[in-house]
Parts: C-alpha cells; sequence; structure tokens
C-alpha cells in the first residue's frame, strides 16, 4: 500500500493539502511584497527568497473566496513547482500527515468539469475532510488569463 | 396693789386663771421673804418657786416689796432656767406698810416659739419628702415637729447642742445658715436651714428655728448624673477608637486597592509573556513543519530527521495550548481582582459611613454629656 505525505493547511475554514514533494518551505508573510503593474488582484508581487524571486499570490482570492483579515497565523507556503518557485498566501499551515492513496477519493468527472480541476480529490481522515489540491495543476490554473 | 383682804380674791382668781393661759403661769404669794402659797399651771412650773422657800434680795418681788410699787421685769435665762416675764404686786397692811406680794410668773416665749405647735404640724408636711422641724433655746433642742415621712428619732426635746450641731453654730454666729450632711450621719442625706430667732426687746439671739429635710431624690439624681457622666465618657471613648479603626479600615483598604491593581498589572504582563510564548510556539510549529518538508524531499534517508521534525511540531502544539489555558487563568484573575476590587470600593464606602457616624454620634454624645451635667448641676441645686 502506497501512501503520500501532504501538508495541510487552510483556507477560510476548509482544509487544503498539497503533495510535501511540492512544498519548499513555509514562512511567515514578509512585511514587503513588491507590488507588480497590471495584474490579476490575485497576484501579490513578488520577494525576494534568499536571492530568488518568487512570484506570491492569494489563493484565496484566486479560488474566489470572500476576502478575509489577514492575521498573524497567516502563511506563506513556497511551492516548488519543477520549473518555479510560487509562494501561496494561506490561512495557517497545519501539519503534514501520511495518508493512504486509497484513502482519497477522486471528484466524479461532472463535479470537477464545473469549477477548478487544480482540485485531485478529498482525502477523510476522521471527520476531517481535506480536498488534496494537484500542484502542477494550480500552476497552470494560476498562469492562465 | 393689793390689800391684805384681798389676796384671798386673787387667789381664787388665780386657781381658775392658772390652766386657761396659754402657754401656762406660776401664781405665788409672799409673806416677808417666804413663798406661802403657790400655785402653777399644768404645763408650767418653776422648781424654786415653792411654799417655804426664801426669796433672795434681788429679786423682782422682793425689790417691789421693798418700793412698793408694781414691778414687770423680764428674768433672764440664768434665774430660773427658763425665760420668765415676773409681775410683782405688793400687798399692803392697813398701815400701809408692804408685807408681801403677790407675783405672777409668764413663760417669756418668742412668738416664733409661740406659734410652733401651730404652724409646725401643718409646714412640716409641704415637703415632697417630709421634714422635720425644731427649735432651740440657747442650749438644747426645745420643740419638734416632725413629719409624717420623715423623722429624726435620736433628735428629740432635750437634746443638748453640741459644737457639731448647726444650731449651736448658728447661736454663736448669729447669723441663718443652711448646710447638708450626708448619709454617714443619719442614714440620709439631709439639708439643715437653721435661722436665728431674736428677743423682740434687746435683740439678743434667744432661739433658733431649723428645718431639716431629707434629699434622698437629689441625692439619688446626683449619683445618676454622676454614672450618666462616667458612661458617657466610657461610650465617648470607645467611639473614638471605632473612628480610629474607621481611619485605620480606609488606610488598609486604600492599600489593598493599590495591591489589586498591581495584580492587575502583573497579570498583564503574564499575558504579554504568554503572547511571547505563542510567537514562540508559532515559530516552532514552522520550523517543525518545514524540517517536515525537508524530511521528505530527503526521501528515505530523511525519515529519522522526520521524527525529530514531527516531535518538534507535537512540542510547538503542547506550548501552544498552554496560552489559553494562561489566558484563561489570568481572565479568572482578572475578575475575581476586579471582584476584590469592587468589594474593597464598598468597604472604603462602609468605612467613610462608618466614620460619619461615629462622628454624629461623637456630637450626639457630647449634647448628651452637657445636659448630664446640667442635670449634676440642678440635683446639687437641690
Amino acid at each position: 500500500m502506497s501512501s503520500i505525505q501532504l501538508v495541510v493547511f487552510r483556507l477560510g475554514e476548509e482544509e487544503y493539502g498539497i503533495e510535501i514533494g511540492f512544498a519548499q518551505e513555509i514562512i511567515r508573510i514578509p512585511d514587503q511584497i513588491t507590488k507588480m503593474p497590471d495584474m490579476p488582484s490575485y497576484i501579490e508581487g513578488l520577494i525576494d527568497l534568499r536571492g530568488k524571486v518568487i512570484p506570491i499570490i492569494d489563493l484565496k482570492k484566486r479560488f474566489g473566496f470572500e476576502q478575509t483579515e489577514r492575521s498573524v497565523d497567516n502563511r506563506l507556503l513556497i511551492l516548488d513547482l519543477e520549473t518555479m518557485l510560487l509562494g501561496i498566501i494561506v490561512d495557517d499551515v497545519s501539519e503534514v500527515i501520511k495518508i493512504e492513496n486509497e484513502a482519497i477519493e477522486k471528484l466524479s468527472a461532472e463535479i470537477s468539469s464545473l469549477g477548478s480541476n487544480s482540485l485531485q480529490g478529498i482525502a477523510r481522515i476522521d471527520e476531517r475532510l481535506i480536498l488534496v489540491l494537484n500542484a502542477l495543476q494550480l500552476k497552470t490554473e494560476v498562469f492562465q488569463k | 396693789m393689793i390689800t391684805l383682804a384681798g389676796k384671798e380674791s386673787c387667789k381664787i382668781l388665780a386657781e381658775f386663771l392658772a390652766n386657761l393661759i396659754p402657754g401656762g403661769v406660776v401664781f405665788a404669794l409672799v409673806e416677808g421673804d417666804t413663798f406661802v402659797w403657790v400655785k402653777a399651771s399644768d404645763s408650767f412650773t418653776i422648781e424654786t418657786i415653792k411654799i417655804g422657800n426664801k426669796l433672795q434680795d434681788d429679786t423682782t418681788t422682793m425689790q417691789a416689796i421693798r418700793e412698793k410699787k408694781v414691778l414687770i421685769q423680764n428674768i433672764p435665762r440664768t434665774v430660773y432656767g427658763k425665760r420668765v416675764s415676773m409681775v410683782s404686786i405688793p400687798v399692803i397692811n392697813d398701815n400701809g406698810d408692804a408685807v408681801g406680794a403677790f407675783s405672777i410668773a409668764l413663760p417669756k416665749l418668742h412668738p416664733v416659739a409661740a406659734a410652733f405647735g401651730d404652724f409646725a404640724p401643718i409646714l412640716a408636711e409641704m415637703f415632697p419628702e417630709g421634714s422635720f422641724i425644731y427649735m432651740s433655746d440657747l442650749t438644747k433642742i426645745a420643740y419638734e415637729q416632725p413629719s409624717k415621712k420623715f423623722d429624726m428619732p435620736s433628735i428629740s426635746v432635750g437634746y443638748e447642742l453640741s459644737e457639731a450641731d448647726i444650731a449651736y453654730q448658728v447661736i454663736k454666729s448669729k447669723q441663718p445658715m443652711m448646710a447638708e450632711v450626708d448619709a454617714s450621719k443619719y442614714g440620709v442625706p439631709l439639708a439643715v436651714a437653721n435661722y436665728p430667732l431674736f428677743d423682740e426687746d434687746n435683740g439678743e439671739v434667744v432661739a433658733t428655728l431649723g428645718i431639716v429635710t431629707p434629699k434622698k431624690t437629689a441625692v439619688t439624681l446626683r449619683k445618676m448624673s454622676h454614672t450618666l457622666e462616667n458612661s458617657l465618657s466610657g461610650i465617648a471613648a470607645a467611639i473614638q477608637q471605632l473612628a480610629a479603626s474607621a481611619t485605620e479600615i480606609y488606610s488598609n483598604e486604600e492599600a489593598l486597592n493599590s495591591n489589586i491593581k498591581e495584580i492587575t498589572n502583573i497579570s498583564e504582563e503574564i499575558n504579554e509573556v504568554s503572547a511571547f510564548i505563542k510567537e514562540i510556539a508559532d515559530e516552532t510549529k514552522i520550523l517543525g513543519l518545514n524540517a517536515a518538508i525537508e524530511a521528505a524531499r530527503a526521501g528515505d534517508s530523511g525519515r529519522g530527521f522526520g521524527v525529530v521534525a514531527e516531535e518538534i511540531r507535537k512540542l510547538s502544539d503542547q506550548s501552544k495550548s498552554t496560552v489559553p489555558k494562561i489566558k484563561q487563568l489570568t481572565d479568572t484573575i482578572k475578575r475575581k481582582v476586579d471582584e476584590a476590587s469592587g468589594k474593597s470600593n464598598r468597604s472604603l464606602d462602609a468605612s467613610q459611613s462608618q466614620a460619619a457616624a461615629s462622628e454624629e454620634i461623637t456630637a450626639s454624645i457630647e449634647e448628651i454629656t452637657s445636659m448630664s451635667e446640667e442635670l449634676s448641676n440642678i440635683a446639687k441645686s437641690l
């Protein structure tokens, strides 16, 4: 039985998971984020992380959440998406968990066709439902106009 | 003057009159220098006037016989032991020689003494606690009148005055005197007023009139007002103590209030510390997560590191979970402290009103004290 490890974070009340292999690190939201002109509102700007320029997106905005206040618990999750690094602003990163592949239910094609196809499936752990994101799909979605 | 023939008529008349004259009388017939016939009233006699006794040359009677005229003389107390008015009428024989005399001795009484029996019984009853009225001559008690409520059994007619007696002092000083006698002498406290009585003719002191009234009520009143004063001063002292402790309570409460404020500040400091703990826990958590990510990226070789990462994360969870607990505790502290502060403020108010009340009581007591002093003065003047 193969298993995967998920980095679990929250967006609003919901918990999301992303495969740990795509995560590079978690940091606090830096004080300085360089804004870029003429960009979609979910693009926060750019930061410099140890010499690397990384674009930052507000994932909640991108997912169409109503904007919530930023708090001290907000974190920046830096993703390593093969060709690039991407920072996503999330409401708190809660844990790293290991789950069996079987515990992830695929969404039916009808439902995934309605919305974002970056949603890979739903992991059920006890009473919790964790929306598992496909990191590469997320990259494609974020950078398509 | 009386003739020898007339003397028999005089004797008959005297027999009738003897007991009719108020105050009494002694009639006597003298032949030569000897009493030959004597008639005294029941209430008044003179020892030396009796049949067979001879008269001295200097007596009124002998003088009247010598001078052959009627003589009226006041005889001082030294002669017969009492004051007497002597009337001597010479008896003349047929030759016009004085051979004897008819003498009438009347007790000489001061008008007050004469009226004593009339006024004293009435007056004696006129005092609320009764009274004892007496008259003395120059040496002893001559009349006494007790009342229903009060008597002085140790003082009776014939009692010899001594230097300690007020009547004695009045006779000496010729001045009215008022004095108080404490209960040690007669069993009850007394007020004694004594007035000298003077002879109508020569102005000499001849007697005294005294009124003794018991002063039980006044003395009781005085004792009560004294007791009242004592207890009042006791109360005043107690209240002073009370006021002092109210002041102490007040300052204690003030100190308590400032202590409470300090506690509030300390619990705020604790909150700051706990915020710092939260920050560290957050940091540790990020550290743990990053370590887990790093371990996962290292693959199999990172497995051991992954365990450490997990432990770090658990540690951070644990530290973070203390934060709300601390918050809960500091909130409880704050609430309790607020309660304590409220209570202490209330007792501060209470101690203030206590101080005010004790001031009021002190004022009232001062008023009562001055009233009791007044009462004491009144009692002294009764």
